[in-house]
C-alpha cells in the first residue's frame, strides 16, 4: 500500500518535471509546421489545455474550479454599464474580425447567411432587460466558457476580439427592444 | 502550351464565376451550396467543354513527364505501389516509405521525389507545380474507396499525432478541428455545411473551388481552416498536414467512404 503511494508520487513527480515522450514527439510535429504555427499552438492557456486533454468533456470534479477561473477572467466597462449602443453592437456582431456571430447564430431575420451551430438569437430580447439577464448576457458573450466549459463558442472578450465596451454594445444589440434582432 | 491555355481559360471563367457567386450570396433564400456547385459545374461544361480541374490534370501530366536535372522523370518515383504505378495510389496515402523512413502524403511524396529522383533543389520547386502533379496523380484514384489503414509503427504514430492535433484547442478563437467537425457535424458555419471524418471529410480534394477560382489540395484545405480559426497556417509538407490527413482519412476508411470524382469541383 505504502509502496504504491510512493510509486505514484514518483510517477507524478516525473510527469511534472519532464515531458512525456508523446508530448515531446507532438511538440516536434508542431515545430515542423514552422515557427509561427508552433508558437500559437504552444501558447495554449490553462483552459484550452484542459479542454484539449479531456476532449472537451471535463471530469465533473474539475468543473467548479474551471468555471470559477473563467469567471475571474471577465472584465467590465469602466463606466459599469453592461448595456451599450445596439447600433455599434450590430457592427461588432457582423464584423468577421471581431464578433463574427453570424458564423454560428441567426440574428436579424433578414440575414439569411447565418450558421446553425449555436442557438438562434432572433428575438433574444424577449427575456427582458432585468439586471440578471443583462449580466448573464454580458458575461456569456465576454467569456462563454464561464457557463459552458469547452463550448464551441469562443471567449471573444478574454482574447480581446472586442473590448468590454463593445461587449456591452453586443448586449444591447441582443436585448434592446429597438434592435432589429427584436423587431417584428 | 497547356499552361498558357489554362490561364486564358481560367481568366474567362473567373468572370462567369463572379456573376454566379453574386447570385449565390444575394438571393433571398440561401441556395444549397452543393446544388449551386453542381449548377456551376454544368455551366463550365456547357460554356467551355472542359472543367478547370482537367486543365490542372493536363498541366500535371506534362510536369510528370518532364525531365529533372538528373535526367529522370517522375516515372522513376515510387508513389506507394511501386515505380511508375499511379492507379489507386492516392487512395492508400499517406503511408510509410522505406526510402525516406517517414510517412508521406501525396503532395509531400511529389516534393520528395522531385528532389531525390529528379535532382531539383527545394528552392527550384514551385508550389503550383507540386499541386498540378498531385492533381494528375490523384485523378487515377477518382471515386476510389479510401484505404488508409495505419499499420507500420510510423503510421500508427502519425495517426496518434493527428488525433492529438485534431483535438487541440488553440488561438484567439479557441477552436479545434474536433469541435466543429465532430460535435457540430451536420450543422452550418454561415451557409457551409460541416462534415465529420466518418461522413467522408476530406474526400473531395484536390478540387477546383469556383468561389476562389483556385485549385486546392488537402494541405491547402487544412490551411484554409487553420487560417479561418486565427491559427497561422503550418508550412507545406509538414508533419501537421500529414498527421491530420492520416487521422481524417483513416476515420473515413473505417466508415467505408470513397473519394469523389477527382479533381472535384466545389464551392
Ligand atoms: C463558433 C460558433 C459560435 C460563435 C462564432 C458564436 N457563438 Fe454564441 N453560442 C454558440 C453555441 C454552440 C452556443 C450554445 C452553447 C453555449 O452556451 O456555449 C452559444 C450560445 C450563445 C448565447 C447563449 C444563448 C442562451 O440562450 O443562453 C449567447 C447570448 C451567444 N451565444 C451570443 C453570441 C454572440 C454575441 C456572438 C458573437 C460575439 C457569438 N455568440 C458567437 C456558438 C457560437
Ligand atoms: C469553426 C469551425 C471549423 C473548424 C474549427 C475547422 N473547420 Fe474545417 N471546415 C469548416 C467549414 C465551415 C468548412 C467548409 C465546408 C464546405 O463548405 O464544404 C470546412 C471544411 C473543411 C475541409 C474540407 C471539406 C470536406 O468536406 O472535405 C477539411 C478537410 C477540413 N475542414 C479540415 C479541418 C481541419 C483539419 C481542422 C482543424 C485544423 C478544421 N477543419 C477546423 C469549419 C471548421
Amino acid at each position: 500500500m505504502r509502496r504504491k503511494a510512493v510509486l505514484l508520487g514518483l510517477l507524478l513527480g516525473i510527469g511534472l518535471s519532464q515531458m512525456g515522450p508523446f508530448r515531446a514527439r507532438f511538440e516536434a510535429a508542431l515545430h515542423s509546421g514552422g515557427h509561427e504555427f508552433a508558437q500559437v499552438m504552444l501558447a495554449q492557456d490553462k483552459g484550452q489545455a484542459l479542454c484539449s486533454q479531456y476532449r472537451d468533456k471535463l471530469p465533473p470534479d474539475l468543473i467548479p474550479g474551471f468555471l470559477a477561473e473563467q469567471k475571474a477572467l471577465i472584465k467590465y466597462p469602466a463606466n459599469g454599464k453592461l448595456m451599450g449602443d445596439w447600433r455599434n453592437g450590430e457592427k461588432v456582431f457582423t464584423d468577421p474580425k471581431r464578433g463574427n456571430c453570424y458564423a454560428c447564430h441567426a440574428g436579424v431575420p433578414e440575414e439569411v447567411a447565418y450558421g446553425t451551430m449555436g442557438p438562434s438569437l432572433t428575438a433574444y430580447g424577449q427575456r427582458g432587460t432585468a439586471e440578471p439577464v443583462v449580466r448573464y448576457t454580458y458575461e456569456k458573450i465576454y467569456n462563454a466558457w464561464a457557463f459552458v466549459p469547452c463550448s464551441l463558442m469562443y471567449r471573444g472578450g478574454v482574447h480581446g476580439l472586442f473590448t468590454p465596451e463593445e461587449t456591452a454594445d453586443l448586449v444591447a444589440f441582443l436585448l434592446d427592444p429597438e434592435s432589429p434582432i427584436n423587431r417584428r | 502550351m497547356g499552361r498558357k491555355r489554362r490561364w486564358i481559360l481560367l481568366g474567362v471563367v473567373a468572370l462567369g464565376t463572379w456573376a454566379g457567386f453574386g447570385a449565390y450570396t444575394q438571393q433571398q433564400k440561401p441556395l444549397d451550396p452543393f446544388e449551386e456547385a453542381m449548377r456551376q459545374r454544368q455551366m463550365y461544361l456547357e460554356t467551355f467543354g472542359v472543367l478547370p480541374g482537367e486543365l490542372f490534370v493536363e498541366e500535371g501530366k506534362e510536369l510528370f513527364f518532364r525531365k529533372g536535372p538528373s535526367g529522370k522523370t517522375l516515372e522513376e518515383c515510387d508513389f506507394g505501389k511501386g515505380k511508375g504505378v499511379l492507379e489507386g495510389v492516392y487512395a492508400i496515402l499517406p503511408k510509410y516509405f522505406p526510402d525516406t523512413k517517414r510517412v508521406e502524403d501525396l503532395e509531400t511524396r511529389v516534393y520528395t521525389c522531385m528532389q531525390t529522383v529528379q535532382g531539383f533543389k527545394p528552392s527550384e520547386i514551385k508550389r503550383d507545380e507540386v499541386k498540378a502533379i498531385t492533381t494528375y496523380i490523384a485523378s487515377f484514384s477518382s471515386k476510389a474507396r479510401i484505404q488508409v489503414v495505419p499499420k507500420h509503427p510510423a503510421e500508427l504514430a502519425m495517426y496518434n499525432l493527428g488525433r492529438e492535433l485534431w483535438y487541440t484547442r488553440a488561438g484567439a478563437r479557441d477552436m479545434s478541428c474536433a469541435v466543429c467537425h465532430d460535435q457540430y457535424a451536420g450543422q452550418r458555419v454561415r451557409l457551409s455545411p460541416v462534415r465529420s471524418p466518418k461522413q467522408g471529410l476530406g474526400n473531395e480534394w484536390p478540387a477546383y473551388r469556383f468561389e476562389e477560382d483556385k485549385l486546392y489540395t488537402m494541405q491547402d484545405r487544412i490551411d484554409f481552416c487553420y487560417e479561418s480559426i486565427a491559427i497561422p497556417k503550418p508550412e507545406f509538407y509538414s508533419e501537421v498536414h500529414i498527421a491530420l490527413t492520416v487521422y481524417m482519412l483513416a476515420e473515413a476508411t473505417k466508415a467505408g467512404r470513397s473519394f469523389e470524382e477527382l479533381p472535384f469541383f466545389t464551392r
